[in-house]
């Protein structure tokens, strides 16, 4: 497959650059695939898997949450909150924050404090689900 | 006497040279902490650079220019983002950032986000608001703290209870110098490029989208000055303490010569009194 150029970046630095031919993200209307030669597209990302398939055929999957995808000039460039390659990902402490979310979501005062919990626990789950998968 | 004034200068010595040793240990925390910042600090920019792009692509390619993110109005509050930092003995560091915010922070119509337990601590003393929170610790502060603070700003906006959003932090040019900088994060439009892109496709409505990335850009502004601020803080610290240092050893040189001359003193005056004890017998 051609390859295209991808950039994967978070707040705290550059995850990944460099070549590959595919990449699967979960957007707000869910999940898409990009390929090499696609036209110009932007699109907010949710939380959850990100698959990138590399040109030597390696797979990488990765848990993020937040952001945006877009597709510029043939190159694709993913700025997420937080990205985590499956590998990276602290098992232990995900299931910390969901068992603490969990506890905020019963104990939320305000539809804003609700909110805040649901995204956290969100967050945690995609990140455990990840991880968990064979 | 002159045994006396031999023992002061000892003293001196021995006290000049302990807080030398304090300084010269703090200059070497800092000099490690500040390459790790400076690293932490140009992480930051591809992502920032990113969300700049993104958003003028929108504005430009939606008729968003006539949006509530963009209108400027005189009514409301203005919020204050003020980055100093978490301890002091950094020369002018904290308070070039608090001589900044009482110059250009009008009484009255404004509120205050600070950052750093000196900013804190600054805003409590003139009872100053912070309706948004805070954060206490610049070095621990993470990403997820900054996009919470974000969305908070975004819904404070969007409420009208809030009508400008001013950051003030120290910017890092570098090893040398630090400038103390203000950038108006919000309304938009001061400084974005208004030249109009080829519109993208959109996944989903373009007019959601701005609310969806002005907070990751307010958040992802925030984290970036709090890792610019963080470097400048740590270098100020290194550059005060080197020439905390300099001042000590140039103080004990004087005062090692004072001694030696006290001592010779000592010394020529008890010779002239054995000699003139000599004499009399």
């Amino acid at each position: 497959m051609t390859p295209f150029k991808l950039t994967v970046m978070t707040p705290d630095g550059i995850a990944y650059e460099g070549e590959a031919v595919s990449i699967i993200a979960t957007t707000d209307e869910g999940e898409v695939q990009i390929l090499a030669r696609h036209a110009d597209y932007l699109a907010a990302l949710g939380t959850g898997r990100v698959k990138l398939e590399l040109p030597d055929g390696t797979v990488r999957t990765a848990a993020s949450s937040g952001g945006f995808l877009t597709v510029q000039n043939g190159e694709v460039t993913l700025s997420a909150v937080t990205f985590e390659y499956k590998e990276d990902i602290d098992l232990e402490r995900a299931l910390r924050a969901e068992e603490r979310a969990k506890k905020e979501l019963s104990s939320a005062k305000d539809a804003r404090d609700e909110r805040l919990a649901r995204a956290r626990l969100n967050r945690a789950v995609s990140r455990i689900r990840i991880a968990r998968e064979k | 006497m002159a045994g006396a004034s031999m023992n002061d200068i000892k003293s001196r010595i021995k006290s000049v040279q302990g807080t030398m040793q304090i300084t010269k240990a703090m200059e070497l925390v800092a000099t490690s902490k500040l390459r790790q910042a400076k690293l932490r600090a140009e992480r930051t920019l591809p992502y920032m650079r990113q969300l700049l792009s993104l958003m003028n692509s929108i504005t430009s390619a939606s008729e968003l220019r006539d949006s509530v993110w963009c209108q400027s109005s005189d009514a409301g509050k203005t919020l204050f983002i003020v980055i100093a930092g978490d301890r002091g003995l950094a020369g002018g560091y904290n308070s070039n950032i608090t001589k900044l915010l009482r110059s250009i922070a009008p009484e009255g119509s404004s509120v205050f986000l600070p950052v750093g337990k000196k900013a804190r601590d600054f805003i409590a003393r003139h009872g100053y608001e912070c309706p948004l929170g805070a954060i206490d610790y610049v070095a621990d502060a993470g990403v997820g703290d900054c996009m919470t603070l974000a969305t908070g700003i975004c819904e404070a906006y969007t409420r009208g209870d809030i009508t400008r959003v001013v950051l003030l932090y120290t910017d890092f040019v570098s090893m040398m110098v630090q400038t103390p900088k203000v950038s108006e994060l919000l309304p938009l439009g001061k400084n974005a490029d208004e030249k109009d892109a080829p519109s993208p496709i959109f996944e989903g409505d373009p007019s959601l989208m701005m609310d969806k990335i002005l907070p990751l850009y307010l958040g992802g502004a925030l984290h970036s000055a709090i890792a610019s601020a963080y470097a400048s803080e740590c270098a100020s610290r290194r550059t005060a303490m080197n020439s905390a240092n300099k001042n000590a050893e140039e103080m004990i040189g004087e005062l090692t010569l004072k001694f030696n001359r006290a001592r010779q003193a000592v010394i020529t005056q008890e010779i002239t009194e054995i000699v003139s004890g000599a004499e009399a017998l």
